[in-house]
């Protein structure tokens, strides 16, 4: 245990708190007499710098993986670098956001919760010890029950985020319960020791291992709303401010899918430890005889139980969106069906060359830039209507050609349509589950999500339908602030130049891995 | 005639012009790009964008050239790539790129040179057009794209560039679309040609499986070089055809497509539907040419298997471009004959440059890429100077395109004239001052030394014909008395001026080609250039320039004597027709080759399209309706699950308990009560799906 290199493996976390408590003293102390708009122009700027700051700082630290011991307790480089990377990216847009809305009279304390949760964010994604995950994941939870309470006018945000914290509180309780168990079977909190308890100790055969992984994914399929975890989901999309929405839907996500991919490779991973041990010990048993526990215990029942979630969200997700009016609830179904794909790609994970990492965080961070632009277009849309159902959206294209344009980058990219990002995004996560493993099951999996994404195309569209084709009931001009527009310009540039030109962030994101 | 063979040593390494060779065509892209957000009253802004972003490219091309031509003249063959990754899937990337070689240098100048010039004519021409602003819209997109193909250094970014160009000459060819011969041109021209790109793609699928990469050159590792075509001359194909052979063919059928060349030539002319501009840029000097072009880039792989150099008397030809040669000289024929019997100015015109075509086709075929491009880029300058001047008749003539209905047009538009005789006789191939000449007779005399002796015969009928019919053109249009209703007027000086510089190029270009400066060749090749009389020397050249002098004079005599200020009225059958009416009407009717497609392509696809029709109605219909019926069925289930069952039950109960206030806490706490029941509920049941599937 040294403190230098905890300090510099803690440097962004750090840097984020910092700018949190700078954003409240410079809110409460300098612009006490200011207007709210100014006040929320600093205060997002403050938030922005504070990311930028962090940005440099994962750069800085990033040889820094902190271990207690011969313990691993926060990784570096790989794929918590770049989910660090692209929560800091993704706060700072979603914080941009907040310039233009007007749903609270307190700015600075919007800004330091979203900074203090998307220090959770960053603490997850490097996390590989239990204690340290279930820290990171309050931290990042409690402020977004904060953040969906925001709108302390609005009776649908408190009513969310009330159901939103009971959701949650309950998850987490799952979540620890089953830690608890896996501590009981392997004793340590260590998750490579763990995975190596499960297969080493006699425990590990036992069905209480089967327990503590169906109630941590309960606890985690909360975090990234797949069903049957997916309740609170349209509820608190509905009823959050559009930039807290917006957080909910990215940044968390991101940081939920890191922690997923840093216990699914603990658990591939080990497989190369074990390989030589395991091959002969699959090979050795005759057709027909009883499974070993022991040898499959924490591969197969995790893969199983997130194959379960993966196919349930495709499903539920993408025929509920159907039928939605409101947009928000509709991109909160979307969110869910989402979420399906990529926990396909995490549960026929291949890890040689951690190609399947690599194209869940290349799905889950395109997909968040993506949303966020799509929560920001949403937000212009109910501030001048007042109103997210899908009839606002009559004549956007006359209201306002370039918020339309944008809209229309959106959710095409939401719906795979190339050349935008989203379709490269989904592209490379199936072909990467068709790499990982052979069979007829990955195949029909694929088949299924390919057809749900041509399924989807019929949500997406209606909304631009609405947005291009019908007529407007209204056709008064609608007026963006230029900091929101210019966000969502350079949100739907990125979709489309990642989109045309896909090996730019494929190259980024495989620089963090190391080579071969 | 040829200078001895001694190639240059190779310069690979990207120059700083290589390095930004993209920005010649991101340029008019950009330009396209934002004109099409402009308003469509903002004309000035819209031609000064168009204008001044080919000028810029035209400005790098040429700094291109210049560059390409520095390392020549220094003993270097240049050929620059730079190569970059544009996706990976697994193992294997497809990489992206451009090149710089003598071949694209001199495509690049030509491409944009010519197109600048046509540019500034349009925007006389389209003045009236309410339309101008989508006109230069278009017309920045295909420049933008027609130099995407031509810096392609790999397959792929050919083939997409080749595909914008298809689009912008679909778009452009029904530029007036309110006429429905207009729109129906369009889609023709548009059809007529995916069918040649189905088979490029498939060589271009072919390609990749068989070399794993697209680039074509790559340091050695591309697909146009030593190591992938020994591995494609190895395998076999069908009928004694080599792996590089067939794909050279799939490829070939793309650009036969683009190209026009027979059966798929019938798109071209209906192509002239579009307005005279994009005859002129697309449809003659550019995008048609592409196909030439493509064969030429690709030439290491049609002729692969035989000695690339050519050195006299090596008279070897495989079997992929006796395919291409054949195609071509009976191309050349074909719409030779075809455009002595139509009497539509541009049509004239359309089956002349499909005739040209053939000519290129053949000249790569026999003579190598340099004999096939000096053609290509003498032709560009000449036919293109005879669509403006085309152009300039019909807008001098208020719309006439009919030639019977005009006549003595020589004095009323004297500039046009001037200009359009010498693109005529530039056509024509008239003996020793003109460009044609040298470029022709470089085809015939890599014909008269070929492998293959038919292609030769055909080639010089083709030159009888070529003369003749622009003989009766020019007689028709310029000669006899006017026969029109109002009367003619010449154009206005932005229309006249790019047609004095194509005819000052229609006549000089000859100079860099003549048997003794073969400049062009040599630089293309990659060879020293000397000047040497004794170019003419070679054997049977002298005499072989005579006859085709001979039957230069032979076709516009025979045009003349037929035609030549006779003036006959539009109601008067042709001198032709008088002599032979069913020959006459053959061709006049274009040989009937879209009757013969009319019973039987088009009549199967009808049939087909019945057949499919009725098992879309009958059949998949009903499964369709079916399967969304299903599909509804359950979102509703799920709604009434999600939102019904779940909300509305709470609603009810919110009802009831909303005498006794505190309305809102009991609403969150019902609600959440069902959600965290199921979400105990969902955890035993994944416990024991998870125990069910795992149990011994």
């Amino acid at each position: 245990m040294n403190y230098v290199d905890l300090f510099r493996a803690t440097l962004p976390e750090t840097v984020l708190e910092c700018a949190a408590l700078l954003v409240l003293v410079v809110d409460l102390a300098f612009l006490r007499n200011s207007a709210l708009r100014m006040r929320a122009a600093m205060a997002a700027w403050l938030g922005v710098a504070g990311c930028l700051v962090a940005v440099w700082a994962v750069y800085a630290a990033s040889p820094g993986a902190f271990s207690a011991g011969n313990d691993l307790l926060l990784a570096a480089g790989g794929s918590a670098a770049v989910a660090q990377l692209g929560i800091l990216v993704l706060t700072c847009f979603a914080l941009l956001l907040l310039v233009d809305s007007g749903f609270t009279r307190n700015p600075g304390e919007f800004v330091a919760v979203v900074l203090m949760s998307a220090a959770g964010g960053l603490l997850i994604s490097a996390a590989q010890d239990l204690l340290v995950i279930f820290i990171g994941l309050e931290l990042l939870s409690l402020g977004l029950y904060i953040l969906t309470a925001f709108a302390k006018k609005s009776g649908k945000s408190a009513e969310s985020a009330i159901k939103y914290y009971l959701f949650g509180g309950m998850s987490a309780a799952f979540l620890l319960f089953g830690f608890s168990y896996l501590y009981g079977i392997s004793g340590s909190t260590n998750l490579q020791r763990i995975v190596l308890g499960s297969y080493t100790s006699a425990a590990g055969a036992t069905p209480l291992l089967y327990l503590a992984l169906v109630m941590i994914a309960a606890g985690l399929g909360f975090k990234v709303a797949a069903v049957p975890f997916h309740l609170w989901a349209p509820d608190t999309y509905e009823g959050a401010p559009a930039p807290a929405a917006a957080f909910i839907a990215s940044v968390s996500k991101v940081a939920s899918f890191a922690l997923l991919i840093s216990i699914t490779a603990a658990g591939w991973h080990f497989l190369d430890v074990l390989h030589a041990v395991g091959r002969m010990t699959i090979t050795a048993i005759p057709p027909g005889a009883p499974r070993p526990h022991g040898v499959l215990g924490f591969r197969y029942g995790w893969s199983l139980i997130l194959t379960v979630l993966a196919i349930a969200s495709m499903i539920l997700g993408n025929l509920a969106a159907l039928v939605q009016v409101s947009v928000r609830r509709l991109l909160a179904y979307s969110a869910i069906a989402h979420a399906g794909y990529i926990l396909l790609g995490l549960a026929f994970f291949s890890p040689w060359g951690d190609r399947s990492a690599q194209t869940v965080l290349y799905y889950i961070l395109t997909y968040g830039l993506t949303t966020i632009g799509a929560f920001g277009v949403v937000g212009v849309v109910e501030r001048v209507t007042g109103s997210d159902r899908m009839d606002a959206f009559l004549g956007l294209h006359k209201r306002s050609p370039l918020l339309a344009a944008v809209a229309l980058v959106f959710f095409l990219s939401l719906a795979g349509i190339p050349p935008l990002v989203g379709f490269w995004a989904k592209f490379n996560l199936f072909a990467a589950v068709l790499g990982a493993s052979q069979g007829a099951l990955p195949f029909t999996l694929v088949a299924l999500a390919v057809a749900f994404s041509a399924v989807s195309l019929y949500y997406y569209l209606q909304v631009l339908k609405r947005a291009y084709v019908m007529p407007a009931v209204d056709g008064s001009p609608i007026r963006a602030h230029p900091v929101t527009l210019a966000a969502l310009w350079v949100i739907a540039a990125a979709v489309l130049l990642l989109g045309c030109f896909p090996s730019l962030l494929q190259g980024w994101i495989a620089g963090f891995y190391p080579a071969g | 005639m040829i200078q001895e063979a001694i190639p240059f040593t190779p310069q690979t390494a990207a120059s700083s012009i290589t390095q930004i060779l993209w920005l010649i065509p991101a340029s008019p892209l950009v330009a396209s790009g934002v004109i099409a957000l402009l308003k469509q009253p903002r004309r000035k802004p819209a031609a000064a964008l168009a204008i001044g972003s080919l000028s810029v490219s035209l400005l790098l091309s040429l700094a291109a050239f210049a560059h390409v031509l520095a390392g020549w003249a220094n003993g270097h063959a240049v050929r620059e790539t730079l190569n970059c990754t544009w996706f990976q899937v697994g193992a294997s990337s497809v990489s992206m790129g451009w090149v710089l070689d003598p071949l694209a240098a001199v495509m690049l100048v030509m491409v944009s040179f010519v197109g600048l010039l046509i540019f500034i004519y349009s925007v006389g021409y389209m003045a009236h057009d309410w339309n101008f602003v989508r006109f230069f819209c278009f017309l920045s997109l295909f420049a933008g794209a027609m130099l995407g193909v031509v810096i392609a250094n790999s397959m792929l970014l050919l083939f997409m560039s080749w595909e914008i160009v298809g689009l912008t000459s679909y778009l452009l060819i029904g530029f007036w679309y309110e006429r429905p011969s207009a729109s129906a041109a369009a889609k023709k021209a548009f059809l007529t040609t995916r069918v040649g790109d189905i088979f490029f793609f498939l060589g271009m699928v072919w390609l990749f499986s068989q070399t794993g990469t697209l680039l074509f050159y790559n340091h050695g590792a591309g697909s146009l070089e030593g190591l992938a075509l020994n591995s494609l001359l190895a395998q076999h194909a069908a009928f004694g055809i080599t792996a590089a052979g067939a794909i050279g063919l799939l490829i070939f059928a793309g650009a036969m497509g683009k190209s026009g060349q027979v059966p798929l030539h019938v798109w071209l002319p209906d192509a002239m539907e579009g307005p005279t501009p994009v005859s002129a840029l697309i449809h003659a000097a550019t995008m048609v040419a592409a196909g030439v072009y493509l064969i030429a880039r690709v030439y290491p792989l049609m002729s692969a298997g035989i000695p690339l150099m050519r050195t006299p008397g090596v008279t070897a030809i495989t079997g992929a471009l006796a395919v291409v040669t054949w195609v071509g000289a009976i191309t050349a024929v074909f719409a030779a004959l075809i455009a002595i019997a139509q009497n539509d100015i541009k049509r004239i015109l359309a089956y002349s440059t499909v005739s040209q075509l053939g000519y290129m086709m053949a000249g790569l075929g026999l003579g190598g890429v340099a004999v096939g491009l000096f053609h290509l880029i003498t032709h560009a300058f000449f036919k293109s100077l005879l669509f403006l001047g085309a152009g300039s008749v019909i807008h001098g003539a208020h719309e006439e395109q009919d030639i019977r209905k005009m006549g003595g047009l020589w004095s009323k538009m004297p500039a046009t004239f001037a200009t359009y005789a010498i693109g005529m006789l530039a056509l024509c191939g008239f003996p020793l001052v003109f460009s044609g000449f040298w470029s022709k007779d470089g085809i015939l005399e890599a014909a008269h030394s070929g492998a293959i002796q038919g292609p030769y015969y055909l080639l010089v009928f083709g030159a009888l014909l070529t003369a003749f019919y622009m003989t009766r053109q020019v007689s028709y249009v310029f000669f006899g008395y006017w026969r029109g209703h109002h009367p003619a007027h010449e154009s206005a000086r932005v229309m006249t001026m790019p047609m004095a510089v194509l005819a000052f190029f229609a006549v000089t270009l000859g100079v860099i080609g003549t048997p003794a400066w073969p400049w062009f060749r040599s630089f293309l090749n990659g060879q020293a250039a000397h000047f040497d009389w004794h170019g003419f020397a070679e054997p049977g050249l002298l005499s072989l320039m005579a006859m085709s002098s001979f039957v230069v004079f032979l076709g516009l005599g025979i045009g003349w004597w037929l035609y030549g200020n006779k003036s006959p009225s539009p109601e008067e059958p042709d001198a032709l027709e008088k002599a032979a009416p069913a020959l006459w009407a053959g061709l006049r009717d274009r040989l009937y080759v879209d009757e013969f497609y009319g019973v039987t392509f088009i009549a199967f696809y009808n049939w087909w399209a019945r057949v499919a029709d009725w098992l879309d109605r009958r059949i998949w219909g009903g499964i369709v309706a079916l399967v969304a019926w299903l599909f509804r069925g359950w979102a509703q289930l799920n709604r009434l699950f999600d939102n019904d069952w779940i909300n509305g039950g709470f609603d009810k109960t919110c009802e009831e308990f909303s005498s006794s206030g505190g309305l809102l806490a009991r609403v969150q706490s019902g609600r959440v009560q069902i959600y965290l029941r199921i979400l105990a509920l969902a955890v035993v049941v994944l416990v024991a799906i998870l125990f069910w599937s795992a149990r011994p």
